[in-house]
């Protein structure tokens, strides 16, 4: 997980006053790069996940910008969608976000029994937790304050 | 009391509205007269939204004009009038009311509103156009939102300059000539904060150049605002004959009266609320025939279809329009 100062890392080498489009990705695959802005100057932050962290770095950048800026978001829906609720309350507008929704990315899942955060690869519906090695079965709720979906001991019912 | 008081057909327009009283006419420029209407027995006026406007008859005619409050609970409703000597004869009528004369007007009509989230208001006037505008500086400052005004007219001709300037202070600013006007323009279409929306009113050129300006520089449609204003009053054009195909009926539409005004007095009730071709109200559909569009709602391509007209303004450029009604 990125753990450096985000708010002052996303707005690295971002102009203030920006009137381009800013390019979020989120998740460890998840990338605008095939997002063609145009002509428009482009400004690139990734994230690993829509962690509280990342959020306040997105916030930061878009406080830095001013009408005009457009702003590109990819990744897992959950993420992107928390995302778009940030940029939304910054005061973009609908038709000024664009969604690239990543359907099979990587996604970051928490496991409620021992805390720890797995990466999990494809669209699957379990993953086995880093931690505890539990089966985690995933779930589609993506808490913002972890930056992570939910996952949930897979086969807790037939436990003896 | 002049004529004007003694009108005794309530237009449609106005029926089930208020009967206001002149308390106060002053002049704000040689051509701009602000009229203040409040309720004879004393009470206080219904509020309404930033940028909302009155419809008030005139003998027989109606006309609308923007209100310069806040909408706040008014105990009074100015409104600032512009003469237009070759215009309908409504501006005339308008200036030649006297205090204590009892007028004919509609419950306030918003066409204009504010965004209730937006964090900052840029504020774009121009000569008359600054009643609407003002009404949102006026609540924006009451609800503690921010905004800023950049106000455009003649040297001489400008209309409540004084109070915007004790309104606003150092966030207004006074251009005189279009080429100052662009600078300050661009520099501020450039340098807003993500919340702010645009509000601009004055003549349609002088909108059209404003919005597309913004639209240039990255503005989202849904950022943008305006309210037509000053355009010129239409000419009376040319009778004609309406054939309402439904109900069986023609009517018709002499010259100075428009078909809205025409069907109302038939008792047809047609929605309707600027009345003046901006809100796109009042529009019906057209079966046969070509009407004169005079609006300012319709796209140039709807125009060309021919297909709806807003009857509170268009006219015909055939003898005969046949109507769905
Ligand atoms: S009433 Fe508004 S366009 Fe006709
Ligand atoms: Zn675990």
């Amino acid at each position: 997980m990125c753990s450096m100062s985000m708010p002052q890392a996303a707005v690295a080498g971002l102009e203030p006053g920006f009137r381009g489009v800013i390019c979020a990705s989120f998740g460890l695959t998840g990338d605008t790069a095939g997002y063609d802005p145009g002509a428009q100057p482009r400004h690139e932050l990734h994230f690993d996940a829509a962690t509280p962290a990342a959020l306040a770095g997105l916030r930061s950048a878009l406080e830095r910008s001013n009408v005009g800026v457009r702003l590109v978001l990819s990744g897992p829906p959950a993420e992107i969608r928390a995302a778009a609720a940030l940029a939304a309350d910054c005061g973009l507008l609908d038709e000024e976000v664009t969604l690239l929704e990543a359907l099979a990315g990587p996604r970051v899942i928490y496991c409620p029994h021992c805390h720890t955060t797995t990466i999990m690869q494809g669209d699957g519906a379990e993953v086995e937790c880093q931690g505890c090695a539990t089966t985690l079965a995933v779930t589609d709720h993506f808490s913002r304050r972890m930056g992570a979906y939910l996952g949930y001991s897979a086969y807790a019912e037939e436990a003896s | 009391m002049t004529i004007t008081a003694l009108q005794s057909s309530v237009h449609p327009a106005v029926e089930g509205g208020l009967r206001l009283q002149v308390t106060n006419i002053s002049a704000q420029t040689d051509s701009i007269s602000s009229i203040t209407l409040v309720d004879p027995s004393g009470g206080r006026l219904p509020s309404y939204v930033p940028g909302s406007h009155l419809v008030v008859q005139y003998g027989s005619g109606v006309n609308a004009y923007s209100l310069t409050g806040s909408g706040n609970a008014p105990s009074e409703y100015i409104i600032s009038v512009l003469r237009v000597d070759e215009g309908a004869g409504g501006s005339i009528a308008m200036h030649q009311l006297e205090v204590g004369d009892l007028v004919f007007v509609s419950y306030p009509r918003s066409a204009f509103a504010p965004v209730s989230n937006a964090s900052h208001h840029l504020l774009v006037a121009a000569g008359i156009g600054i009643t609407p505008i003002l009404s949102h500086a006026r609540a924006a400052s009451d609800r503690g939102t921010t905004s800023s005004l950049i106000y455009v007219y003649r040297p001489g001709a400008g209309a409540h300059v004084d109070e915007a300037r004790e309104l606003m202070g150092s966030a207004l600013t006074e251009c005189g000539d279009r080429n100052s006007f662009q600078k300050v323009l661009t520099e501020q279409l450039t340098t807003q904060s993500l919340g702010t929306h645009l509000y601009v009113c004055g003549p349609v050129d002088f909108m059209d150049s404003v919005l597309n300006q913004a639209r240039e520089l990255g503005w989202s449609q849904a950022r943008l605002h305006s309210e037509a204003f000053g355009a010129a009053e239409l000419d009376d054009g040319e009778p004609f004959t309406v054939n309402l195909v439904r109900s069986g009926v023609k009517l018709d539409v002499p010259a100075g009266v428009s078909l809205l005004e025409t069907l109302e007095k038939a008792g047809k009730t047609i929605p309707n609320m600027c009345r003046k071709g901006i809100c796109g109200e009042c529009v019906l559909p057209v079966l046969r025939g070509t009407p004169q569009h005079r609006d300012l709602y319709l796209t140039d391509e709807e125009k060309a279809s021919n297909t709806t007209m807003m009857c509170c303004v268009s006219r015909s450029e055939d003898p005969e329009l046949e109507l769905d009604l």
